[in-house]
């Protein structure tokens, strides 16, 4: 399992249902520098989809393809 | 074979193709038994029953003659959609190694999710079904009050994603500096052999139900197993479908769900037309409209309606138990409230069930519907359209700002 050391933040969202996953990643991306990477860490089944469409519908990109890590993901934006 | 195997269980399947295929397997179990998958009927029954367990005297309660309360839930067939719903989203949870108690960061979201459940419960039952018989499979049913029900949802919707918006409502995330670590992950995976036995028990139940000549009992298990499994493969969420238009911009379950609907009334029409069977009309008067206005907002403040919380209840995400609990709370005083605090007189007796079909005719009535459908489809573009415009000039501004 690599992880990746070099995200200037994380969101842990263990726990968190829909749609917060969505507004709390969209909302640490916007307040974020451009070029700085975010770690998100969500175990919503329902964020696997809507976080990585979401954060591209926004103009975000990744850094690396999402980590399945159990019953979790991991993502990396950059914002 | 480990490709297909992965296909079903590794990855969530396309939300256009579940509710296709949820679309023509409720026009399918109409026509098998003029009932339509439902789920808070049940629940208002569930009510009921609990209310009989503690000795309160409920014979004379006009809501429970209105939705047939009788026996247990064990031997009513949509009794057993809701505990099919329950079990078949539970098998995919458990074959997918996908179960993990999901506990809330933010404690609020308890409080949050009783008291939308609550409300949602009350606004369903109130409007007389929620997403399911009064949208999804009310549409479908030509029922003028599932009109009425998904404008004054959208209306509902619309001031649940407002407060969701605000700070008090959504509290603050955990973000931190720097990258911390993910969760250790146990190799020994043991849930989908706990759900090889589940399945393995519930066939037999449904098998035992057909070879008793319990018909219904058996349709409604089989069904309410279809749609479980369909609703937790697709991820599919009725409350979404309004709110991240609002929130986010995003119309890929609105979208989904119209095509859904489309699919469903057209089979529907043919059902209709071939077996000469009547639509199930609801009432459509001022309560259908306060109904569907509380009802909209109750599912944005719970998080997920009575039928997303099923399959996230099975998920483990512990924040859906209060939700429950609040649907059968809400379901439970509306029946109370139906008569004995008026609102029958007040919000229902002036209005009329009103069905497409038997008022245009059937080939009036599904070209209105697909008209209606259409128009809905085009709205939700525009939303999205309009969200992603105006995001682009916000961005613009503040580069431009610095």
């Amino acid at each position: 399992m690599q992880t990746n050391n070099e995200a200037d933040f994380t969101l842990d969202l263990r726990g968190e249902s829909c749609p917060y996953p969505v507004i709390y990643t969209l909302e640490a991306l916007e307040g974020m520098k451009k070029g700085e990477l975010l770690q998100v860490i969500t175990d919503c089944p329902g964020s696997f989809r809507n976080v990585p469409e979401e954060a591209l519908a926004h103009g975000y990109t990744f850094a690396q393809d999402p980590i399945k890590n159990g019953q979790e993901y991991l993502f990396y934006i950059y914002a | 074979m480990k490709t297909l195997m992965q296909t079903i269980f590794q990855r969530y399947w396309n939300p256009y193709v579940v509710l296709l295929i949820a679309g023509a397997l409720s026009a399918l179990y109409f026509g098998l038994t003029s009932t339509v998958w439902a789920v808070t009927g049940e629940f208002t029954r569930l009510g009921g029953d609990i209310l009989k367990l503690f000795g309160v005297d409920i014979s004379g309660w006009q809501y429970f003659d209105m939705v047939h309360l009788k026996g247990t839930t064990w031997n009513r067939p949509d009794g057993w959609m809701v505990w099919g719903m329950f079990i078949g989203a539970l098998l995919m949870v458990l074959f997918s190694n996908s179960f993990k108690i999901r506990l809330p960061q933010q404690k609020r979201r308890y409080v949050q999710g009783l008291v939308g459940g609550i409300i949602a419960g009350f606004g369903a039952r109130l409007a007389l079904g929620c997403n399911l018989a009064a949208f999804f499979t009310g549409v479908p049913q030509f029922s003028i009050h599932s009109w009425i029900f998904i404008v004054a949802t959208g209306i509902g919707t619309f001031f649940g994603a407002k407060l969701t918006k605000t700070r008090w409502w959504k509290g603050r995330p955990s973000l931190t500096r720097g990258a911390s670590k993910p969760s250790k992950v146990n190799s020994r995976v043991i849930q989908p052999y706990i759900g090889s036995v589940i399945a393995i028990v519930y066939l037999g139940l449904i098998i035992y139900f057909f070879a008793t000549g319990q018909k219904f009992l058996g349709l409604g298990a089989l069904f309410g197993l279809a749609f479980g499994i369909l609703i937790e493969r697709g991820q599919i969420c009725f409350t979404s479908a309004f709110r991240d238009l609002f929130l986010v911009g995003r119309s890929v379950m609105a979208k989904a769900i119209i095509a859904g609907m489309a699919f469903s009334s057209v089979l529907t029409i043919i059902v209709i037309s071939i077996y000469d069977v009547t639509p199930i009309t609801q009432i459509a008067a001022l309560s259908t409209f306060v109904g569907g206005a509380l009802f909209g907002l109750g599912i944005v403040m719970a998080s997920g309606c009575e039928t997303g919380m099923m399959y996230r209840l099975m998920e483990g995400q512990v924040l859906f138990l209060p939700v429950f609990v609040g649907n059968i709370i809400g379901a439970t005083f509306l029946a109370y409230a139906w008569d004995h605090l008026g609102i029958y007189n007040v919000l229902v007796k002036s209005g009329a069930k009103i069905n497409l079909v038997e008022s245009i005719g059937p080939v009036g009535a599904i070209l209105l519907t697909l008209t209606m459908l259409g128009v809905l489809y085009t709205l939700t573009v525009y939303s999205e359209k309009r969200y992603h415009r105006k995001l682009i000039m916000k961005r613009g501004m503040k580069e431009h700002a610095n």
